[in-house]
């Protein structure tokens, strides 16, 4: 068995396809007013996953328009009701009922955000295949949603403090109900040392004014990746970052002139150099045994929570 | 020719056959050897098979219930042999999407005709459908929603009651050719400046009553704002931004922060250059109600002399934003003027103006 086994998920993305395939998707959506969006984003997930290669295979995403229409549809109702009772309460000019009114809106908001992290999670891994062997998330609803609930007050009434914690204790809980066929995960993160980590990078950003934003956004990258661990039977195998701050920062600098420039144009190509950037800079360490990965996951086909978090605007993990 | 090599999974397990693929009459044969060297061969019955509708050149097409068994090859004669073994099952349908097979050069025309088509979308649709939704909107919609903007707006500021009634009484001496109600109230503010709200509503700032000289001045004020409120230019204004925002937000929907608020100000820009258009057709169309009732279209230059002495182009920034460079006005109007056509002596407009001017002047 060799010493050094490593892993990499290469993007073979281009920003010209990109590009198009964001063209389009704005003329139709335009065209349709609108209604045009879950099949628009429903193709550009379908280029993005088969420009993923491992180990020689595409990754390939299933999900429909179609599916994503009707996601599209109970998302925009969840959200018109919202407004429906924030505008009621507001129109009656009663004091008491407006507050209540915000109230509610501000409640439900919230509480949409763990339902539509939930659902999205549950819905974009079940569509999401390698060597026809799918992605999974077993995280129970319920469960997320108290812990979220808890998570929020706890950091509310801490002024923020524990928000660290909070975001470990997530990404432990999704970890640990993410399959991959017969793989499982776990994220080993603790919120102590992602709260040193968050105020020094906060701190030396500030006395730097703004240079040590690269070295700490290496950090945060690196705290996530490495942390990452992968299970194949009794086998655990780590995820490592190799990102550099300098890395980073030409990263950055370079997609910002791209955009700029081009008045937003080339923006396909800097999500390419992202893309690139991210995927390069990930290493799964150990054996692997790539063909011997099995089915264990359920078919799975509400595509709600995919719409709510995409317009509640929260980047998926 | 009906044999193409493939890759295969059988949905059970992430091994990658590298398989046969035999085009039978009724159904596909998948045969490879598996890791134990036996010859393993599998069935797909063509109504259970699926094309998987992708960017790439990799054919994939699907089989069965979840977990799917998949095959992937790369064979640019399959769609062919396909074609001539199966006529009356197509397994590619046409779609929108196909262009992104094409080489780079074609998608990059096709994108830069389709951003050609969004500008001018944007640059001269969208005026016009603004217009257009405006011309609709019905008029007694569009008097009552704006009475209640007046309504809200005139707390704001102290009226002038007499002033109000005086100037009402000039206003009807003029014919406007409008059915919209015109309004007029005057409100005891220094700035020189005035008006006009849908549905005929225009409030007049005393500063600017107090520098007239002539009845010809204030009778092109009026007409500049009546035609403001004939011709709809806040309803067409207030749909042209709305609907800018809205083509915005659907095109950036996908596109990052630094984006969005690039386009949030260039649409702020272009929307000033709109309403700087619906000003200089407030010009035009004032002066022909000027034309028609033989006031002296020498009001207009005078008024624009007044603005301009009152704000100074230079610190003009205020009117600037909505309104045309007052030089430019002014020498517009003072072009227009060399064609007055006859001029009318209106007694009754005399008589009410003078009743204004002694109010003013004391
Ligand atoms: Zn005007």
């Amino acid at each position: 068995m060799e010493q050094h086994e490593t892993r990499q998920v290469t993007f073979y993305g281009e920003g010209a396809k990109l590009f198009g395939i964001y063209i389009v998707n704005i003329l139709l959506t335009l065209v349709t007013l609108g209604l045009y969006y879950p099949w628009a984003r429903a193709a550009l997930l379908k280029y993005l996953y088969e420009e993923s290669e491992f180990e020689g295979s595409r990754f390939t995403f299933h999900g429909t328009g179609k599916e994503m229409f009707i996601g599209f549809i109970k998302a925009i109702g969840i959200f018109l009701g919202l407004y429906c009772i924030l505008f009621g309460a507001v129109a009656t000019h009663n004091m008491t009922i407006t507050l209540i009114g915000v109230a509610v809106f501000y409640i439900g908001f919230l509480l949409l955000i763990p339902i539509a992290i939930h659902g999205a999670l549950r819905y974009r891994t079940s569509r999401s295949s390698w060597r026809g062997i799918h992605f999974g998330y077993r995280g129970d609803r319920k469960e997320f949603l108290n812990m979220f609930i808890v998570g929020s007050l706890i950091t509310l009434c801490t002024f923020g403090i524990y928000g660290a914690w909070f975001v470990i204790e997530i990404r432990k809980y999704i970890f640990k109900h993410l399959r991959f066929g017969s793989i499982s995960f776990s994220y080993e993160g603790e919120g102590s040392a992602f709260f040193w980590m968050n105020l020094k990078g906060y701190m030396l950003t500030l006395i730097t004014f703004g240079i040590y934003s690269f070295w700490w956004a290496k950090d945060l990258f690196a705290y996530y990746v490495n942390n990452i661990r992968m299970y194949q039977g009794e086998t655990a195998l780590p995820f490592r970052s190799t990102a550099t701050a300098g890395g980073y920062f030409k990263l950055i600098a370079v997609n910002i002139l791209i955009i700029i420039l081009s008045l937003g144009l080339a923006t396909p190509w800097a999500i390419v150099r992202a893309m690139q950037f991210v995927f390069s800079n990930i290493h799964i360490d150990g054996p692997l045994d790539v063909n011997a990965i099995t089915q264990t996951e359920a078919d799975y086909s509400d595509a709600t929570g995919e719409d709510l978090a995409d317009m509640i605007d929260i980047g998926l993990v | 020719m009906y044999n193409f090599s493939v890759r295969y999974h059988d949905g059970r397990l992430s091994i990658a056959h590298d398989a046969t693929l035999t085009l039978m009459p009724d159904h596909w044969l998948i045969h490879y050897r598996d890791p134990s060297g036996e010859l393993t061969s599998v069935r797909w019955t063509l109504p259970g098979i699926v094309t998987d509708e992708n960017f790439s050149h990799l054919f994939i097409f699907r089989f069965g219930e979840f977990p799917q068994q998949t095959i992937e090859c790369k064979d640019g004669n399959l769609p062919e042999s396909l074609k001539k073994r199966y006529p009356e099952r197509p397994f590619f349908k046409r779609r929108v999407t196909d262009i992104f097979k094409l080489n780079n050069t074609t998608i990059a025309g096709v994108a830069f005709t389709v951003l050609m088509l969004i500008g001018l979308g944007y640059w001269f649709g969208l005026p016009w459908l603004a217009g257009a939704v405006a011309a609709r909107f019905p008029t007694s919609a569009e008097i009552k929603m704006g009475d209640t903007m007046y309504e809200n707006m005139i707390r704001a500021y102290e009226v002038d009651d007499q002033l109000t009634a005086k100037l009402n009484d000039f206003t009807k001496a003029i014919d406007f050719k409008t059915n919209y109600p015109i309004r007029v109230t005057v409100v005891t503010e220094n700035d020189a400046n005035a008006f006009a709200l849908p549905g005929g509503n225009i409030v007049v700032f005393e500063g600017i009553l107090r520098k007239m000289k002539t009845k010809e001045e204030l009778a092109a004020l009026l007409a500049h704002e009546v035609s403001h409120v004939h011709y709809r230019h806040s309803l067409r204004n207030i749909f042209r931004s709305l609907g800018g925002y809205l083509f915005l937000s659907l095109l950036l929907n996908d596109i990052n922060g630094i984006v969005t608020i690039l386009a949030d100000n260039s649409n702020a820009l272009a929307n000033l250059t709109y309403s700087r258009e619906l000003e200089t057709e407030a010009d035009t169309k004032g002066m022909d109600v000027l034309q028609s009732n033989g006031i002296r279209l020498q009001g207009f230059v005078d008024l624009f002399a007044l603005l301009q002495s009152e704000h100074g182009d230079v610190g003009s920034l205020k009117l600037l934003s909505t309104h045309p460079l007052t030089e430019e006005r002014l020498r517009a109007a003072e072009m227009i003027v060399r064609g007055q056509k006859g001029v009318v002596a209106n007694r009754e407009l005399e008589k009410y103006w003078q009743v204004i001017a002694a109010a003013e002047h004391k």
